[in-house]
């Protein structure tokens, strides 16, 4: 059956109106979903991945983290591992400029990096103490400035006690506890010569632990490594004749290193994990939201935070 | 003056040839792609390596849970606005850029043309499942359909027609 023959009505004008419209709605849509989503920057343009470690090294983010430098080591693993599935990626270089942090943060991370089927080497700059050395001595071959602050070998777990201060205004702390421990470590209350025994106790066995882990990293005995695990820093000069550190220099001794042991043209490419407006957003409602509740249980029950005891490295 | 009772110049409607719809849809795609897919194609340009093997391109992608995330809604936003193009111009002219060059139109079945049937006719852009299963489906029916209709065409009652002309005959005067 055949149609009427069509009217023919063709306008440029319109044409060229749909394709601008299309055009700049394609514009804003590119921009709109970068911006919401969040990419990862990663290429396979380079062959060495660097991945930075700054600020203190935490578990996972957390709401107030979001305008200081912290280091989660979920992001930090996460971007190990996906360097280490990059066939493309021969190297891995960690740039460290971290007091340290949580014990647990540290050795999951330490544990990504003796994991990857790639070549490590630990780039430490200003700081790479306590928790961030445990990272660093994970990695095949440590690079630090003379100047550079490491070593810190030792575990933290101090805090703040206050019972004199609360009696002096007649506060008293009211202990309800079901489990003898329960409040251990409450700041409201004198520690026990028990409770400290059994904290010293916690604290000894997890340095023994971070020890045997840098003695075994660093090829060093046990001992050599207990002797300068007292807590005290050492500059890049110094860790390095105690062994603690492989080459005094920066970045380029790093990417000679590399180069060499790979025989590679090392070309570097960053790793870092893009936090899209949704996630900053989010994480700072979320802020707003426990700043508020918080106020609100405090004005209801008149109670503050409790300053909590943190084992750090 | 007596005037000459030549046979008038007659035109219908007829399907257009495959062909010519073939290079219509390339020629839209052309423009598309110089026009609103543009920042897409930059885009992806930069997320996807460059100077690299297929199969290392493609174990990259694969390991990366970003870029899947990522291209799924890139290609979405991508389809919806091709499927804007064909169905502005479509519902108002009857003709894309492609068409109009060669010389092709969009007709309805029904005398009245409804927004649903331009709608109908592009759902084959989608790249959602089910609609994924149209990109083969859609265009093998324009070669066993008597009126070279796709699918989607016979769904929305469309099809897509070109102009026929009947030469009147030269009488030759010995």
């Amino acid at each position: 059956m055949m149609n009427k023959a069509p009217e023919q009505n063709f306008k440029w004008g319109y044409a060229v109106f749909v394709l601008l419209l299309l055009a700049i709605l394609g514009f804003i849509a590119v921009g709109m979903t970068s911006l919401f989503v969040g990419v990862d920057v990663e290429s396979l343009s380079g062959n060495v991945a660097l991945i930075s470690i700054n600020g203190i090294i935490l578990a996972t983010e957390d709401s107030t983290s979001i305008f200081s430098d912290v280091s989660p080591s979920q992001d930090i693993v996460e971007l190990i591992e996906k360097a280490g599935k990059n066939s493309n990626i021969k190297a891995i270089i960690l740039e460290i400029n971290s007091p340290g942090g949580s014990a647990v943060a540290s050795q999951e991370i330490a544990d990504a990096v003796a994991k990857a089927n790639k070549t490590t080497v630990a780039w430490i700059r200003e700081v790479g103490a306590s928790g961030a050395y445990w990272v660093a001595s994970a990695s095949d071959h440590i690079v630090a400035n003379r100047a550079s602050i490491t070593g810190s070998i030792g575990v933290i777990a101090s805090y703040l006690e206050f019972p004199g201060l609360l009696e002096e205004y007649n506060v008293s702390y009211r202990r309800l506890v079901s489990g003898e421990y329960k409040d251990i470590g409450s700041p409201f209350k004198e520690m026990t010569k028990e409770e400290k025994e059994l904290f010293q106790q916690d604290l000894d066995s997890i340095r023994d632990y971070f020890v045997s882990e840098v003695a075994e990293n660093r090829h060093l005995s046990k001992k050599d490594v207990d002797k300068v695990a007292n807590g005290l820093f050492y500059l890049g000069a110094q860790a390095k004749e105690l062994g603690l550190v492989d080459q005094l220099g920066g970045k380029d001794d790093v990417i000679k290193y590399i180069e060499k042991k790979d025989g590679i043209k090392a070309e570097i490419v960053e790793y870092k994990k893009e936090k899209s407006l949704l996630e900053v957003l989010s994480k700072v409602l979320s802020k707003q939201s426990f700043s508020v509740g918080q106020g609100i249980g405090n004005s209801l029950f008149g109670r503050k935070e409790v300053l909590t005891m943190k084992i750090t490295t | 003056m007596k005037r000459l009772n030549l046979p008038q110049e007659r035109t219908f409607t007829g399907p257009a040839l495959i062909w010519k719809r073939v290079a219509a849809f390339f020629i839209d795609i052309l423009v598309l792609n110089l026009t609103v897919l543009f920042p897409f194609r930059k885009f992806f340009q930069n997320l996807i390596p460059k100077g690299s093997s297929f199969s290392e391109t493609y174990n990259y992608l694969r390991s990366s849970t970003n870029f899947t995330t990522y291209a799924t809604v890139i290609s979405f936003v991508m389809s919806i606005l091709i499927i804007m193009y064909f169905f502005m111009l479509e519902k108002r002219m009857g003709q894309t850029i492609g068409k109009m060059l060669m010389k092709i139109y969009v007709v309805s079945d029904n005398e009245v043309t409804k927004p649903w049937q331009f709608l109908v006719r592009d759902l084959a852009f989608l790249p959602i499942f089910p609609f994924v299963l149209l990109w083969a489906a859609d265009p093998l029916f324009m070669f066993f359909t008597k009126s070279n209709q796709r699918l989607t065409e016979i769904l929305s009652k469309t099809k897509v027609v070109e102009l026929y002309s009947l030469e009147p005959k030269a009488y030759n005067i010995i």
